[in-house]
């Protein structure tokens, strides 16, 4: 493998990847039950990532923003902005929570959201995440270590059949509902934070709710320090678990870069194995794992002969090429959003922070694209094979059921995969 | 000097008819109670249709991360279609702290030289406005090193709302573009189309009928446009506002500084398209091109007739509630009019007294202007039997919950409903809307439910 390049030396971004920390904020908030979003910036912000999200999921999204102007930029520090958005917020719905975060806009003017949460008289977590740092997944998990930090009482009691599992973000609604049940299936008591699973998963639900519609609830929120267990999936998760342990010094915590593939899942399996005593996961289990070894071998023939560029958030860059990599399919690039320690683990010929630009710059070293619908157009040019994954796609709908993970998505995953490489070269040779 | 435009006139503008009870219509928000872009947005709408510029973003990801690549304007333009690129500088914490300038310098150099593009478009945005970065300075240079037009855009998004940002966007295109080139030929019907951003290929519903009636349609801003052309914009006989109220202070202006008159009109449905069609030929003054239209309009209309005729019959006695905003409160209503939909009534909550006036107009005497939308759809559904609703998808609830067909007038469409070809993909669309059994089926009782 060839060194990994972390830093683009151009001077702009061209046909971007990279989305912004408040985005992923506000994702992770929105998988709270009943909360209301509140980004603190100009109020495009908050409108283009509701209309983002909106047909991402084609789902209505809860989010307000706090509209600084101009003139209140200069002349407010955020109290008026926040505390009177919140007044607003309030005359017209009873949130459970407000997730209170930052864009570059109050960070650069040096606005004290902690000074000025300490004031507000309501269930509220307030976060940094301005969009000159960080990426979309660090986002997120800041919001998720904010959640845990104010939000969970600390406690000595410990439920041993009570599991908490941190999902990073790009896992899709229904892959947290498969994690989930997954651990469930061992006789756990599983909570996800945040869970999208009940709330961006696409239900036909009995009205349209102006917050947040399912996930999980304060309550449950403020309770989850007696977990015995709590369960880190992607290497972004990390400090939101090891802040949930301090609230209670006999929770243990495991760790895992990924759910990606057979060797990532029977890790997980052996753990909850461990953790049980139990000699056999469940039957569906035991069935899964055998549908996937032969996944592997079915797919193994088309990717084997696939150049592949993996597209992501690292997260996610890591689990995919893993799956990829178990049936033989050659990633011969691999592009990250932003930097992260989690690209050594990448297995790629060659990995790098970048944009689309750099995709199209390497275009005779790959058949196939997995990545986002930014993709699409040029997939087409190029001539490649496509697989939509990440945020955004917009152009397919069924988004928030796709499942990669554990046996059974990685099954799908590969059959996907395999299938769209063989159609791309039926088409290129037909040409 | 400074570059900059002046926020308050713009905020003031005579020529726009939302000002004359309001004394700032564009610039207000109030925390936590704001839906609705931004001025960088705004401008991003009226500008990115300029395929053959770069439009290069100066400011953190989330203003173009979550916007490049989201709308559907077409273009003919021969060349890489620079409007679904995205060219950002990404603004670290190290620009926030040390300045941008320099990065965003290196930025336009890149983009020329691996591009080529005929200008470059560079938007500030609130962190790079707050910071205090000088666009104008480094447009200047550049446009002076690289010999295209370099437009500085003064729209970052904490000014105020889309609206203010269209404006702003015109003011950049005034200052900077309309007037520094001269028109290879010149004929005496020569347009400008300002506002149309050809989203669906709009545009072209209706440009290949204005050049049958040999109207030139000499430059627009921005669908389909060319940076090239609008700079000889100055030279139009006639500025044509589609749809779009924000341009207003540009033609006002374009007005005064070249004597260019403007008229505002819309190319949605039959009638109108038909009405915008002469309009324009009176306001040329030419009476042959008037009798041309008339002539054209015509035949257009009989074609359009014979082609619509199985959808009439499919739509006899089917009622309507519409429930949207602005001009689209009396332009759709009067699209499903000309298709035989009774239109039973209409929202006029966020609509302009003026809009609403036409509304009323359409709609006649029975018809009513909903001002509560939300709470009175329901209750109308029932009571007039109403079999469609057209409406955002908020709506979507009721409309399942009553069983009748919806659609989402918001949706970000796939194929243009403008002009007289576009009527029938709108028939279409409510055709198959009408068939569709999922607006029964979807909300139907579970089997554990009693």
């Amino acid at each position: 493998m060839e060194k990994i390049k972390r830093k683009s030396t151009k001077p702009l971004q061209i046909n971007p990847l990279k989305l912004s920390q408040p985005m992923g904020a506000t994702l992770a908030f929105l998988g709270i039950d009943n909360c209301m979003p509140l980004m603190h910036g100009g109020q495009g912000c908050a409108s283009f990532t509701k209309v983002y999200y909106t047909r991402h999921f084609s789902e209505p999204i809860a989010i307000q923003t706090t509209a600084v102007t101009d003139v209140t930029a200069i002349l407010d520090g955020g109290d008026f902005s926040i505390i009177e958005s919140i007044k607003n917020i309030r005359k017209k719905i009873s949130p459970s929570l407000i997730g209170l975060f930052t864009t570059g806009l109050p960070e650069t003017k040096g606005d004290d959201i902690r000074g000025i949460s300490a004031k507000i008289n309501c269930p509220l977590v307030y976060v940094n995440t301005p969009d000159y740092e960080g990426g979309l997944e660090s986002g997120w998990a800041l919001a998720c270590k904010a959640i845990m930090q104010q939000l969970v009482q600390a406690t000595e009691e410990v439920d041993d059949n009570k599991v908490v599992i941190l999902p990073h973000v790009s896992l899709q609604p229904i892959e947290v509902e498969k994690i989930k049940d997954f651990i469930a299936g061992f006789g756990f008591n599983v909570f996800a934070v945040p869970d999208l699973s009940t709330s961006l998963d696409g239900h036909l639900g009995e009205k349209q709710a102006s917050l947040s519609h399912g996930g999980i609830t304060i309550e449950e929120l403020n309770d989850l320090g007696n977990a015995g267990l709590v369960i880190s999936i992607g290497d972004s998760m990390f400090p939101s678990a090891e802040e949930l342990q301090k609230k209670n010094l006999y929770m243990r915590h495991f760790h895992f870069s990924h759910l990606n593939g057979l060797i990532a899942t029977d890790k997980l399996v052996a753990k909850l194995l461990s953790e049980t005593g139990f000699d056999h996961p469940p039957l569906q289990v035991e069935r899964w794992r055998k549908r996937l070894q032969d996944a592997m071998l079915d797919t193994h023939f088309s990717l084997g002969q696939t150049r592949i560029l993996v597209a992501a958030e690292p997260d996610q860059l890591v689990g995919i090429c893993e799956s990829l990599y178990e049936a033989g399919g050659k990633v011969s690039v691999a592009i990250a959003t932003v930097n992260s320690p989690q690209l050594k683990k990448i297995k790629a010929e060659q990995v790098l922070v970048g944009d689309l630009e750099d995709a199209e710059a390497m275009a005779d070293k790959y058949d196939l694209f997995i990545g986002n619908f930014h993709c699409e157009a040029l997939a087409h040019q190029q001539h490649k094979g496509l697989v939509t994954r990440g945020f955004p796609n917009w152009e397919q709908v069924g988004n928030q059921l796709k499942n990669d993970i554990l046996y059974e998505g990685g099954a799908y995953f590969l059959f996907e995969c395999a299938n769209a490489a063989t159609v791309h070269r039926e088409h290129a040779q037909a040409s | 000097m400074s570059t900059k435009p002046k926020i308050k006139e713009l905020l003031v503008e005579n020529a726009c008819e939302y000002n004359k009870s309001k004394k700032s219509a564009c610039n207000i928000s109030t925390p936590g109670a704001t839906s609705g872009g931004c001025a960088f947005e705004g401008a991003q709408i009226s500008l990115f249709p300029y395929a053959d510029a770069a439009h290069l973003v100066h400011g953190p990801i989330t203003c173009l991360g979550s916007s490049w690549e989201t709308r559907a304007t077409k273009t003919s333009w021969p060349g890489r279609d620079l409007t679904q690129m995205g060219f950002t500088t990404d603004t670290s914490i190290k620009d926030v702290i040390f300045s941008g300038e320099k990065k965003l310098a290196g930025a336009i150099s890149y983009i020329v030289d691996l591009y080529a593009p005929e200008a470059v478009f560079v938007y500030c945005t609130c962190v790079t406005a707050l910071i205090g970065d000088d666009i104008d300075l480094i447009c200047k240079q550049a446009a002076e090193k690289y010999g295209i037009p370099c437009v500085p855009v003064h729209a970052p998004g904490f000014v105020g709302s889309k609206n203010l940002g269209s404006r702003l966007a015109g003011e950049a295109v005034l200052q900077h573009l309309i007037g520094t080139m001269e028109p290879e030929t010149l004929t005496p019907y020569d347009i400008n189309l300002i506002g149309e951003y050809n989203v669906t290929g709009d545009m072209w519903q209706y440009s290949l009928l204005l050049e049958k009636l040999g109207i030139r349609i000499l430059s627009s801003l921005s669908g389909d446009g060319r940076v090239a052309s609008i700079r000889t914009a100055h030279r139009a006989k006639l500025n044509v506002i589609v749809c779009a109220k924000s341009l207003i202070s540009l033609t006002r202006k374009m007005q005064e500084r070249y004597a260019i008159p403007w008229i505002s009109l819309s190319f949605y449905g039959k009638r109108d398209t038909s009405r915008g069609l002469l309009q324009i030929a009176e306001a040329l003054e030419d009476y042959d091109l008037l009798q041309r239209t008339k002539a054209l309009i015509k035949n257009e209309e009989e074609k359009l007739e014979i082609k619509l005729q199985p959808y009439r019959k499919a739509f006899a006695g089917k009622k309507a509630i519409l429930n949207t905003g602005g001009n689209k409160s009396w332009s759709i209503t009067s699209a499903l009019q000309d298709l035989g939909i009774e239109v039973v009534a209409t929202s006029v909550r966020k609509a302009t007294e003026d809009d609403r006036a036409k509304a009323k107009e359409y709609l006649g005497k029975e018809g009513i202007l909903m001002m509560n939308p939300g709470a009175e759809q329901a209750k109308l559904i029932d009571e007039k039997g109403v079999h469609l609703l057209l409406a955002g998808g908020r709506s979507l609830y009721t409309a399942i919950k009553k069983g009748i067909a919806f659609i989402d007038v918001n949706q970000e469409k796939k194929k243009s409903y403008g002009g007289y070809e576009g009527l029938l993909n709108l028939a279409e669309d409510i055709k198959n809307a009408l068939e569709n059994p999922v607006f029964q089926l979807a909300g139907r009782n579970a089997p554990w439910k009693k």
